[in-house]
């Protein structure tokens, strides 16, 4: 498969992927991209993040709103990575640089929020680390992330 | 089924009967261990209080019987059924004839007709909750062997009993709570226990522990001429006590030859409507109506592994450590996913990651969730919405997850037995504790670890005081294993960013 770089990949993949994503249960969240980092060895504290995406194939499925859950989660997420992988998905314009005070209550921020963590999945692609360039592929909507002997 | 009550003369009336609602008191079996847990999931979602027996993996409570539903819905919970009778300390005469005789006697005694009422009503739930006709299930004992599910979707045709049979088709159907899926489940499920090698069991360490029984006559059931169906039963006994001069199958027998005349039903072990069981723990002894044909703890899965843990252990290991809205919860060797599968079910508000290293497992578990979308969807009829859950495949001792943002580490880890050896533990268990550590939260975070290498963990974990402190410890039976799952709180302190390597 080719990475297409940091390109945003077009909208239209999140309904193209409507058939492909029949084959795959779980895919790959923006939420759950916050939480991963590189681990090849030798790197700086930190350097493995973020994970930066090359998606070919995306899809997007809903998933009921909590609100609760996404005010939440603001303050665990790394903001400028989260901007980083929207933008790569094509979904930059939709979060502001920074939560501003009074997220809570902002339904609309919370909404779109959680449109970005929950509902867009990456089926196809890879996680490339800043550091080392090293890919991680992520195939029908699971990232492998195993090392080989001589990286870890 | 009318013809039940035709037999029951001279009983006693049946408390609750007329006039008020039917009420059940309901017999539940749970892992062992796990009754606390079991018993805080009946007060919350019932509101019922429960008995814990000394007969370990049990719990009684009662309810109204229009509440079956939400029983069926209980996630602790491997198998149900109704009380018919409980006798605390009952004196079992010294000679097996005289025991038995009066286990015979019994019989005609018992308060049969509320329980039978109840097991009426939830009959007719398995017949609503039923999409589509299923063939009939065959008990345990006469199922082959699941060989490794692999590649291929389809179950192996001689494991799935495919006869259709319409004249006990509404008996037969299996039961189905909200996660049911198609045909092949419940032969996948029967399947699974067996190839643990050992049949999920109560806890007691007696001979003959299985007492599947033979009530002597088997004939094959027909609907009478008249068009009213004659009721087949089997009775299982099930016997742990030293002091007893009978046996499980001894007292199956003749208790089901007691019941065959009483209520003039026939008698079946594999092709039943009605299974009676007889609980004997020391001197309590209790006398129930089964309500589920097979166990429930197989619901979320239907790709299995060499190792896959049943849902209600996994659902008393999640609860035991408390997830809070918004927590993120890890399995890192998740397997088919049966604990990462059953949290997100449950705790929707928290978010779940599961990550394995094998890719056949990565796949069931993969699988697994597709089915579990798949179900949701037929009953809403639209595509299905999402689940906060995620897979990925990894290496335990070198997670690819930022330190410190983990609220919640839940894992079986390998036993030695099956997966792996007790000599790679002895390697796997530090790396691990040390990684949890350190992607876990300080000071909040916690992890709950099932493990039948005990000593192995308590080495390991002696190193790691700085990072985990030791909770509470259930002691579980798993799959015939004596096992443990360890509650570990997180310390205050920092783990280091830059990972050593040993």
């Amino acid at each position: 498969m080719t990475p297409l770089g940091h390109r945003p990949t077009s909208g239209s993949d999140a309904t193209a992927a409507a058939g492909a994503g029949g084959s795959a249960g779980a895919a790959m969240k923006l939420l759950t991209h916050n939480l991963l980092t590189s681990h090849v060895r030798g790197l700086q504290p930190g350097g493995g993040f973020p994970l930066q995406i090359q998606a070919s194939s995306v899809r997007v499925r809903s998933v009921p709103f909590n609100a609760a859950f996404v005010a939440r989660m603001v303050p665990r997420l790394r903001w400028a990575a989260l901007l980083e992988a929207a933008e790569s998905l094509g979904h930059a314009s939709e979060l502001p640089p920074e939560p501003s005070p009074g997220y809570e209550g902002d339904e609309d921020f919370l909404r779109r929020l959680h449109h970005l963590l929950l509902e867009v999945e990456v089926l196809e692609g890879s996680l490339q680390c800043p550091a080392s360039g090293r890919r991680f592929p992520i195939a029908r909507g699971i990232p492998n992330m195993l090392l080989s002997e001589e990286e870890a | 089924m009318a013809e039940t009550e035709a037999a029951a003369d001279g009983q006693e009336p049946a408390p609750c009967e007329e006039g008020s609602e039917l009420a059940a008191v309901i017999g539940a079996t749970v892992p062992t261990g796990f009754e606390l847990a079991a018993a805080e999931e009946v007060q919350e979602k019932l509101g019922s209080a429960s008995r814990i027996s000394r007969d370990r993996g049990k719990i009684y409570f009662e309810v109204p019987a229009g509440s079956l539903p939400q029983v069926h819905r209980l996630r602790s919970v491997d198998n149900l059924f109704v009380v018919v009778q409980e006798f605390k300390d009952y004196q079992f005469k010294a000679s097996k004839e005289d025991a038995l005789k009066d286990l015979e006697e019994l019989v005609k005694n018992l308060p049969w007709s509320s329980p039978l009422k109840v097991w009426e009503l939830n009959n007719s739930l398995k017949k609503k909750k039923s999409k589509r006709k299923k063939p009939n299930v065959q008990p345990a004992a006469s199922r082959e062997t699941l060989r490794e599910e692999g590649e291929e979707e389809g179950s192996d045709p001689k494991g799935t009993s495919g006869e259709e049979d319409s004249a006990h088709n509404s008996a037969s159907v299996e039961l189905t709570s909200d996660q049911d899926t198609g045909e092949t489940k419940a032969a996948e499920a029967q399947n699974g226990e067996e190839k643990e090698g050992d049949p999920e069991q109560s806890d007691s360490k007696d001979e003959l522990q299985e007492g599947s029984e033979s009530v002597a006559k088997a004939g094959e059931a027909q609907p009478s001429e008249g068009g009213t169906k004659v009721l087949k039963f089997r009775v299982t006994c099930n016997r742990a006590g030293d002091k007893h001069s009978f046996t499980s199958n001894e007292a199956a027998r003749d208790f089901g030859g007691a019941v065959q005349e009483h209520f003039q039903w026939k008698a079946d072990m594999t092709d039943f409507d009605v299974e009676v069981l007889l609980n004997i723990h020391n001197n309590e002894v209790v006398v129930g109506i089964a309500l589920t044909e097979e166990s429930l703890h197989r619901r979320n899965i239907t790709h299995f592994g060499p190792t896959t843990l049943r849902s209600t252990l996994a659902y008393g290991m999640l609860r035991l450590c408390d997830p809070q809205p918004t927590d993120i919860i890890v399995d890192p060797m998740c397997g088919t996913g049966a604990i990462p599968i059953e949290g997100a079910t449950e705790w929707p508000s928290c978010y779940h990651i599961a990550g394995d290293n094998n890719p056949q497992a990565v796949k069931r578990a993969a699988n697994n969730i597709c089915s579990l979308l798949k179900r949701q969807e037929s009953k809403e009829s639209s595509s299905a919405p999402g689940i906060p859950l995620d897979i990925i495949q990894w290496d335990i001792c070198n997670l690819p997850l930022r330190t410190g943002c983990v609220d919640i580490i839940v894992s079986d880890m390998p036993f030695g037995k099956r997966i792996g050896s007790k000599k790679k533990n002895w390697d796997l268990y530090p790396a691990c504790l040390m990684e949890m550590g350190r992607i876990c939260v300080p000071g909040t975070g916690r992890a709950v670890l099932l493990t039948q290498d005990k000593k192995c963990f308590a080495k390991a974990l002696s190193r790691m005081g700085h990072i985990w402190r030791k909770g509470q410890t259930v002691w579980v039976n798993v799959g015939g294993l004596h096992a443990a799952v360890y509650l570990l709180r997180r310390t205050w302190e920092q783990a280091e960013e830059r990972r050593s390597f040993w």
